[in-house]
């Protein structure tokens, strides 16, 4: 068996930090509990407040520190999202309360190739979540999460063998225990420094003095004892919700928020090894100003044309539709939530550009322009069989994800194209003018801008239309306007069914 | 440096490789095609790295640096009004980008477009996308940024804008920088007030009818010498044989003159 531990010294920290908005997070910040300061970063630190002081205390010697109470919760939903980027090395992940993760690689390490490459692409895939991280590998399970707490270097501690665990733990420091840390002062005024003396002192005198706990964490860590876990499990669905510190007034705000509840839901499809098809971003409003009814919540929902699990495609996608959405009043709480996701091989990776990604690109792009400007104003041009030019073309609008045909077709000839292309004259021209324009005539000439049209080809008759509300009777000319670009004219042929609308209109210009 | 007796060769096409006897640093004179590929010399065109895509008018083709539309660059096309026959100019180019399974983008067109006129130019309408911007509240914003976000996604093929009037300068550059990711020709059609200011674009062209289905071109600005007499291309005819003949019979009869503007006077 082969452990690796991860431990997250600054977990709850950082997980509060993800609710401050970006320019807050660089600032003094601290976690108060029980009026004492629990944790504060470096830059707090760097002002002399220290874990243990007082509120008051730390709030004199910097002003501007940002406080606020330590929630296990909050924490625990951090590291939630760390176990599920975790299972997507391992199905083995089990969870060490209150900051650490464990993985069962040796299964694995086959397929990653070794245990450095491996560590190397957990790495990139927890970094999204913006946690400091500690390493350690070990062949107990035990042994690792001691290890880990131990290594404070960046490449981390790894013992390949029992041997040189016991070694090492030996020498470990005994308030890396995490069941000795009540006996802590105890221990040391008994003299106790490392582990090993420990381990020298009869066994039944340590278990009745200090606990079974403590003595049952040795032996687990040393390999003595068996070492049974409960591995973590994924629920069917993604829930999370981040409860902003500051509210968000601004959508650039709520998408700084977002981006956290993102990289989460990217950790549980990666997991899963799935795609998101739709997800929904709810935003909790903040009570009106002596209003007594809350704004009902936003719900901002995303459909993706092709499944993805791209944190900055999604983010992209939402700053688009929140760019078009107006905030009724300041976001307290947003909510993320996906339970339609799509599982498929991942996408290949390629080095030169081709068929495939540039389709999927255009997808992309698609979409992205569909969030900002809305599913009808991007378009597609499709022919409709009706003599009446009016009715001839229509346009639909895209859905790039269901028509993966639309891009990309070398081979695909349509029949009437090609045919039409070779030397018969045009007859359509490509700008309509909708409705048509009127024109006032003089001798039976029409006229554009005051000038008389030259008819030059013509009459072309469309009779269409009695069998629904649109019945034309028109007589189409070609002519030519005093600028010598050539236009579409007819004339009414049916005067008597609609008198009040005889003569001569202007159709379409020939481009 | 001695005045040295300046080569005066026609502009020869295509221009890809240097003149005979460049690459080589001749005593007393600089030889600046060698020394840059970006360099040439006023009397030649300008060399691109890039393939440009034919116009199917050989007559065009041959006045264009690269001898055709360039790729990765914006090109201005100023109409009087549209319907002068930009689309049929534009037409082979873009039927040859649809042939080789590439997505052609139109952008804010000015009417309703006829499928059926397309489809008889040899475009299948269906393979192109239309996009509005102008429907929005901000519409110049809208359209500028989906066109902007078009051209620097790089897959789209080729990309048809009719740019909103009084473009600001700073528009225009930012969106020939976006073009410099786009692997094709980025056709911008804007008015023609647009003529008196100055462009971003490396090639701009004054499109303007010349008798019925023929098109005067101006070339105002491109990569080498400039263009005095504008070309005159005959384009895919509308009209027939007959037709033809009678605008030449047309055009040797005196116009009609225009009207003139009745001037009312109240006597009352």
């Amino acid at each position: 068996m082969l452990w690796i531990a991860l431990h997250l010294p600054l977990l709850s920290l950082e997980s509060f930090a993800a609710t401050l908005p970006p320019e807050l997070r660089q600032m003094p910040l601290a976690l108060v509990e029980a009026r004492q300061i629990a944790q504060a970063n470096a830059s707090a630190q760097a002002l002399g407040v220290k874990p243990g002081c007082k509120r008051a205390t730390a709030l004199g010697l910097a002003p501007r520190l940002v406080t606020a109470p330590a929630d296990p919760l909050r924490d625990a939903q951090a590291l939630q999202a760390v176990l599920h980027a975790c299972l997507a090395f391992t199905p083995a992940v089990t969870v060490l309360p209150p900051s650490q993760a464990l993985l069962e690689v040796q299964a694995s390490l086959r397929y990653f190739g070794s245990l450095e490459p491996l560590l190397q692409r957990l790495g990139s895939a927890l970094a999204p979540l913006g946690h400091a991280m500690q390493f350690a590998s070990a062949p107990t399970a035990q042994g690792a999460a001691l290890l880990s707490r131990m290594a404070n270097v960046p490449a981390g501690l790894h013992c390949p063998d029992l041997r040189s665990l016991q070694t090492v733990l030996a020498a470990a420091p005994v308030e890396l225990l995490g069941a000795g840390r009540e006996h802590w002062e105890d221990l040391q005024g008994m003299g106790l420094r490392t582990i090993a003396d420990l381990r020298r002192l009869p066994r039944a005198g340590l278990a009745r003095r200090f606990g079974e706990a403590l003595q049952g964490e040795i032996d687990r860590a040393f390999g003595e004892r068996p070492d049974p876990r409960t591995w973590v499990s994924l629920t069917p669905t993604f829930e999370d919700r981040l409860e902003l510190f500051a509210s968000a007034d601004t959508s650039e705000q709520v998408l700084h928020g977002a981006a956290v509840l993102l990289a989460r839901l990217v950790a549980w499809l990666s997991a899963q090894h799935a795609f998101v098809r739709r997800f929904t971003l709810q935003l909790q409003h903040e009570a009106r100003w002596r209003r007594s009814d809350t704004p009902p919540d936003t719900a901002i929902e995303i459909v993706l044309a092709a499944p993805s699990r791209d944190a900055a495609h999604l983010a992209l996608l939402l700053r688009e539709r929140l760019g078009r959405t107006q905030l009724v009043a300041p976001a307290l709480e947003l909510r993320l939530r996906a339970d339609d996701i799509a599982r498929a091989p991942p996408p290949n990776g390629e080095l030169f550009p081709s068929a495939l990604g540039e389709r999927e690109g255009l997808t992309r792009l698609v979409e992205r322009l569909q969030a900002r400007l809305g599913r009808c104003q991007v378009q597609r041009l499709l022919r409709v069989h009706d003599h009446r030019p009016e009715r001839s073309s229509a346009l639909h609008e895209v859905d790039a994800g269901a028509s993966p045909l639309l891009f990309g077709r070398p081979e695909a000839k349509r029949p009437g194209i090609d045919r039409h292309a070779q030397g018969t004259p045009i007859t359509r021209p490509v700008w309509l003018i909708e409705p048509p324009q009127p024109l006032p005539d003089r001798r039976d000439q029409p006229l554009l801008d005051g000038m008389p049209l030259q008819l030059l080809s013509g009459p072309e008759r469309i009779e269409a239309g009695w069998w629904d509300e649109g019945l034309a009777g028109r007589d189409y000319f070609i002519a030519k306007a005093p600028d010598d670009s050539l236009v579409w004219v007819y004339r009414l042929r049916l005067a008597d069914l609609a008198p009040q609308a005889r003569g001569w209109y202007l159709h379409g210009c020939f481009a | 440096m001695a005045c040295m007796p300046l080569v005066t060769s026609p502009p020869h096409f295509p221009v890809t490789a240097p003149r005979p006897a460049a690459g080589v640093l001749l005593p007393g004179r600089l030889d600046a095609e060698a020394l840059h590929p970006a360099l040439w010399r006023g009397h030649q065109f300008g060399r691109c790295a890039e393939p440009a895509l034919a116009s199917g008018f050989p007559v065009l083709d041959a006045q264009l640096p690269g001898g055709g539309w360039p790729h990765r660059v914006l090109t201005e096309l100023l109409l009087p009004h549209p319907g002068v026959g930009e689309m049929r100019l534009l037409a082979p180019s873009l039927a040859a980008t649809l042939r080789s399974g590439r997505l052609v983008m139109l952008f804010d067109p000015p009417a309703t477009l006829s499928a059926w006129a397309l489809a008889q130019l040899g475009l299948d309408a269906e393979q192109m996308l239309v996009v509005d911007g102008r429907s929005k509240v901000l519409p110049e914003a809208s359209s500028l940024w989906a066109l902007e976000q078009a051209l620097r996604s790089g897959h789209v093929g080729a990309v048809l804008a009719w740019l909103p009037p009084r473009l600001r300068a700073e528009r225009l550059r930012r969106l020939q920088l976006a073009a410099q990711a786009h692997d094709g020709p980025a056709f911008m059609l804007r008015e023609m007030a647009a003529r008196q200011l100055p462009t971003a674009a490396p090639l701009r062209l004054e499109l303007q009818p010349a008798g019925a289905d023929r098109l005067a071109l101006h070339l105002l600005k491109r990569r080498g010498p400039p263009l005095a007499a504008p070309l005159r291309l005959a384009l895919p005819p509308v009209l027939s044989a007959a037709a033809r003949a009678k605008v030449a019979q047309l055009a040797s009869v005196p116009t009609a003159q225009p009207l003139c503007a009745a001037a009312f006077v109240d006597l009352s």
